[in-house]
Order: C-alpha cells, then structure tokens, then sequence
C-alpha cells in the first residue's frame, strides 16, 4: 500500500522524461529495424549466395549486366516463376514466357548462366536483393588534396626578398658612411671626396690591393668554372640523385602505387605487366590502350581519391557511356606524356632487361609501387649509369634459354675454359664479360 | 640626383632576373630542360611513343597538327595474320573460329580443345601469366578475392572451385579471348599461346590445386545452357 503511491508519485514527476526517452528508444527501434532486415539469418545466406552465384553480373541496387536484383521478385509478378528462370534461363525462354523473352531482348542479348540453386536458396537471394542497403562509405571530398597534384615547394621568393633586403641596407649605410665622412671632411676644412660610382669605388679598392683581389678574382674564376662544369653534366639528365626529377603532369591522373602498389597497404597489387604486357616481348614496355584500363574500370567508375572526374576521361576516350553501360565508337586517344625519353643514338630494349636479365622493374624504375602516385623518371638514365650496372650485374645464364648456346661454348672449348675462368674470378659473369661493354651493343 | 641613388635600382633588377632564371632552369617538374644537339636525339625514323605532332623540330604547324589527329596505337588491318616465326606454332596465328556470341561461346564450350597437353611444365608456365594477369581480381586461387575486388570494390568473378568448377576450357579460352559479363578482352594482352597455358593453370585450380588424369579435367561436359 505504501509504494503505489510512492510508485504514482514518482511516475507523475517523470512523465515527460520517461515519454522522452520512450520516443528515443522507438526512434532507435525503427531506424535498426530499417538497417536490419527481419530474417537476419536469410539475409546473410543469402548475401553469401549472392556474393558467390550472382555479384559478377549483378548489383543488389544498380544494373550492371545484368538487372539490378532490388524488385526483381515484383518485376515477375504474374508473369511467370521466377525461379525456373534463374535456374535455367535459356530453356525458360523456349518454354514460350513472354516475359523471359523481353527480359532477354532488353539485356541486349546476354545469357543469363544457369544458376545451380534451390527453390529456397534463389529465394534467399532475393531476400537480400530486396532488403539491401548500401554500405555506408567515405566519399572522397571535394577540397581534398590530389595526390600527384603539383606542389610548389621552392623557397627562392624568399630569398630574392632577403637578398634585396640586404643590398638596401648596405647600399644606404654606404651612403650613410659618405655623407657622414663628407661632413667630417667639411668640418676640417677638407675638400668633399668626389662623388664616384660603385664601380669607380671597387676599381679603385682593387688598385689598392692588388693581389688580395687577384686571389679573389681567381676564386671567382674557378667557382664559375666548376659550376659551369657541373652543370654541364646534368643537361639532358632528367632523373638520378643529381638533379630533380623529371615528372611532368599527365592528362589522367593516374596513380601508380595505388594500382600496382602492396594488397596489404589497401592497394590493387596488379602486376606492373598487366597493363605494360609488351615489356617482356618487345623493346617498348608499352603504354596500355584504354581497352586494358576497361578491363576494370567497366566496373569501377568511381575512384578513392578523385571520385568520377579521372575514370570518366577514360570513358570519354574509349568511347564508354556508362549510363547506358555501352560503347559509344566516339572515340578520342589519351594524350600521355613520355616520361623516359632515350636519345635515339642510343638503343635499349625491354624485353632484353624483363625477358632475358630477369631484371625487376623497380630496379631501373625505382619505388613505382611505393611512393609514385605521378610517374617519374627515377634512374639517370646516363651512360654511366648504364654501363655502371652492366659491370656489376650477375647475368642470369641457368635455364634461360638465351644463354644456352653461349655456356655451351663456354663450357665444351678449350678456348671457352679459359674464358670461364677468367670471368669466374669474382664469382660471377657479369654483363660486361659477355660483351656488355661493347659499343655496338648499344649504339648502332 | 646622384649616381648612387640610381644604381639600386638597377642592381636589384638585374639580380632578380639572375635569380628567376636560374630558379625557372631546374624547379619544373612539367619541363624535361635542355638537351644537347637534338639532332642526334629525335629520331628522324618514326620511332612508337613519340608524339611527333607536338614536335615542330621536323614537323611545319600543318602537318604536326594532321599527326596531332592520329591516334598512334592502332590495331592492325582487318584481316592480317600475325607471322610466326616458329611454324610449329603457325597455327596460333590462325583466326579463332567462334563468334563473340552466345552460339560462339557454347560451340566453344562444345567442340573447342586445348592444343596444350597439360604437363608439371605447362602448369608453371600458365602460373606466371595467371599471377601477371588474372590474379589481382581472381585471387590466388581462383576464388574470386583478388585485391582489386577487395580493396577496389570490383565485383567479384566467381570461384573455380564454386560457380565456374565445371566450366570447360573451350569456354575459358573464349572469355579470355572476348571477355564476359565485367571481364574484359585480354587478347590485347595475352596471344593465344600465352590464353592456352592461363587456361591449363585454371584447370589445375578448378581441380583444386591437383594435376588432372592425362592432363583433362574430369568434368568437361558442358554446362546445359
């Protein structure tokens, strides 16, 4: 008896509350119920079904090559059993439905594969067609930094200021120190110094020191000189430790560590020979056609970083309307820039290096899968630097093929045993002893 | 005015200039800088990858802007066979047969054979070309879980052990000839020879990682569709 007032008591004071939080946890309760579907179990097997039978072709939400699965179980309403359909389409359309034919007419013709699945698995299925909602992702903001996008790093706008700064304050105390010399001389009745140009002053300072401003003059000379010399070096070299690097803007922002970069760090971990198939088969490692980045992109039009705008100018120059999933024939090619450009007094060949040397393409290309989102020339590129690794590099002769009839020579001639063991002195055959030096293996 | 006061000005002027120039000569990453005697740089033979229509070295405006409109990977000429060096490998340069259609794709399925007996040798070689050319979005095993469809959202292919156990090579060489479904053609990738061996090592995976009884699957019969 005691606590049923008390009970009413309090329940008056709290009402407002308690219907507040009444509201909240029914808030709560329907937006879960709207990301959770009733029958979570059906849902989840049929997510693994559909993730395994039917994602390559199909989208939960969108159409792909196939119709999107979302309504499909209400697009067959009355027009014919949907599961006979799926398990086997073609023989469905024989049978004479009228819808199966359309379907197959609308979808440009493709066979949809018959599908080896139970009536309650082909349900499942659509189960979680019809209850799918998209994961919830980051998209990629529009103020976010492109990776690859021109950065200004350079300081000398600074120190042009500082430099000016400088020559003001020592050209007004020169000026400071002649007037205030001048007055000092008036005072003693002197005549004023004449007014004499920067020039005439130097001069006249190095008539008086003669041979401190001839050891500076030298100094001068030789700095000049050897800079001169130098620089002289590096024309024409546009990568190495030397200079920087030449990496010029490209038309698509394509980013190459994302592409061919790790698995485990988030990227795609394609092999550098995907799409640059002809390294190992011809002298140019190749610049893929669009059709090769369709492979994929077919699929894939929206990026992590740029969003749509790069992947659409691949559609644009391959000829890809991707509303319509289909081929335009307008098509316009990407204008890349060359990034290696070998004099043509020179002759290098990939498939020597890839095919034959088994040489990696990081080795003359540098970290293209770790740190390049824009190609760049990282190697020199020189002659030194080419000759450099012929002498040291170990050629690769066991089961190669190339080599074969050289070893055999090596091997089975009394002139050949003794060139074996010369080159085997360090150990190795390096590239240089089997004519790698040899300036007709390069310029011809 | 004395001298003094003017000569500021033109110091400071022509030490800026010194000092842009010097700084426009190695900062650009756009700009590949100077070269010694192009001459014996650009080849006067037209050599691939060189945009000859943004070189006005050799070219008047005219004709540098009719290259600029010619696309410079071309396929070759409808109808050219490729010559093979090795005859015995003549036949590889033969046109394929089917059709990029539903009837080419099941009378390859039906009637089309590897010309590759499938030996440890052959798997290798198909190995190497299935880890440069299929496994980004296959996976390792042929499961479909390659990093492009996990970490690139790419939809997944289906399984050699699951969906495409049973699926003959005639129709593999035909997917990887024309593509199918989000597949895309590899025969710009891969030539015939190179198809047949991919389809020797997804043999062996849909065999679950076994060498098959005289080198033939034992499920070749073709799907029912």
């Amino acid at each position: 008896m005691l606590g049923m007032p008390l009970l009413a008591r309090i329940s008056e004071r709290s009402t407002g509350l308690l219907h507040a939080s009444l509201a909240v946890l029914f808030l709560l309760f329907t937006t879960l119920t709207q990301a959770q579907p009733a029958d979570k179990a059906l849902y989840d097997q049929g997510a693994k079904l559909f993730k395994g039978n039917c994602a390559s072709c199909h989208k939960p939400d969108k159409d792909m090559t196939g119709p999107a699965l979302k309504g499909a179980v209400g697009r067959w309403e009355g027009k014919g059993d949907i599961h006979e359909w799926v398990k086997n389409s073609s023989a469905y359309i024989k049978s004479g439905n009228s819808y199966a034919k359309e379907l197959f007419d609308t979808w440009k013709g493709s066979v949809m594969t018959a599908q080896a699945l139970t009536n309650e698995e082909i349900d499942a299925v659509l189960y979680y067609a019809d209850n799918y909602t998209p994961p919830v992702t980051d998209k990629p903001k529009d103020g976010a930094p492109v990776p690859g996008a021109p950065q200004e790093t350079s300081n000398w706008p600074w120190l042009v200021v500082i430099a000016l700064l400088l020559l003001v304050v020592g050209l007004s105390l020169s000026g400071v120190k002649k007037s205030l010399t001048n007055a000092v001389r008036e005072a003693e009745g002197q005549e004023a110094l004449p007014d004499r140009t920067f020039g005439q002053n130097l001069r006249a300072w190095a008539w008086n020191n003669k041979a401190f401003a001839s050891i500076i003059g030298l100094f001068i000379v030789v700095f000049i000189i050897l800079k001169l010399w130098d620089a002289a070096f590096v024309i024409g070299v546009y990568g190495g430790d030397e200079v920087p690097h030449y990496k010029p803007e490209q038309p698509i922002l394509f980013n190459h560590t994302l592409h061919a970069g790790k698995a485990d760090k988030g990227n795609l971990n394609i092999d550098c020979q995907y799409c640059h198939s002809s390294a190992s088969k011809s002298k140019h490692a190749g610049i893929p056609s669009t059709n090769v980045c369709m492979n994929c992109h077919k699929a894939v039009d929206a990026g992590k970083v740029t969003g749509t705008t790069e992947i659409a100018k691949i559609y644009a120059a391959v000829g890809w309307d991707p509303a319509k999933q289909e081929y335009t024939g307008q098509q316009e090619p990407v204008r890349w820039t060359k990034v290696h450009n070998l004099p043509d007094h020179v002759y290098f060949n990939h498939a020597q290096h890839v095919a034959v040397g088994k040489l990696e393409c990081q080795e003359c290309h540098g970290p293209i899968d770790e740190k390049m989102d824009v190609a760049e020339q990282w190697a020199p590129l020189t002659m030194g630097w080419c000759i450099d690794c012929h002498a040291q590099k170990e050629v690769k002769m066991a089961g190669n093929g190339y080599y074969d009839e050289v070893m055999a020579r090596l091997e089975d001639t009394d002139m050949g045993h003794e060139a074996l063991k010369e080159y085997l002195e360090d150990e190795k055959i390096s590239v240089k002893e089997l004519g790698g030096w040899e300036c007709a293996k390069c310029h011809y | 005015m004395s001298t003094i006061q003017r000569n500021p000005v033109m110091t400071l002027g022509a030490l800026s200039l010194m000092v842009v120039g010097m700084a426009s000569c190695g900062g650009d990453p756009n700009s590949p800088g100077v070269e010694y005697m192009p001459d014996m740089y650009r080849s006067p033979a037209v050599e691939a990858y060189v945009d000859y229509g943004q070189d006005p070295y050799y070219f008047t405006e005219d004709k540098a802007r009719a290259q600029r409109e010619r696309p410079s990977a071309m396929l070759p000429p409808a109808g050219t066979i490729a010559f093979a060096e090795d005859a015995s490998k003549a036949a590889y340069s033969m046109p394929y047969p089917y059709a990029n259609d539903n009837d080419g794709y099941e009378a390859a399925g039906l009637e089309l054979r590897s010309p590759i007996a499938m030996t440890e040798a052959t798997v290798e070689q198909g190995k190497e070309l299935y880890v440069r050319f299929c496994d980004h979005c296959h996976g390792d095993k042929g499961d479909g879980d390659g990093p492009v469809v996990n970490n690139g959202g790419h939809p997944p292919p289906g399984a050699y052990s699951g969906a495409l156990k049973d699926l003959p090579e005639g129709k593999i060489f035909h997917v990887i000839t024309y593509g199918k479904g989000m597949m895309g053609s590899h025969a710009s990738q891969l030539n015939k020879e190179e198809r047949w061996l991919v389809v020797q090592y997804v043999k062996y995976l849909q065999n679950g990682g076994k060498m098959t009884r005289d080198g033939v699957v034992a499920s070749t019969t073709p799907a029912a569709n």
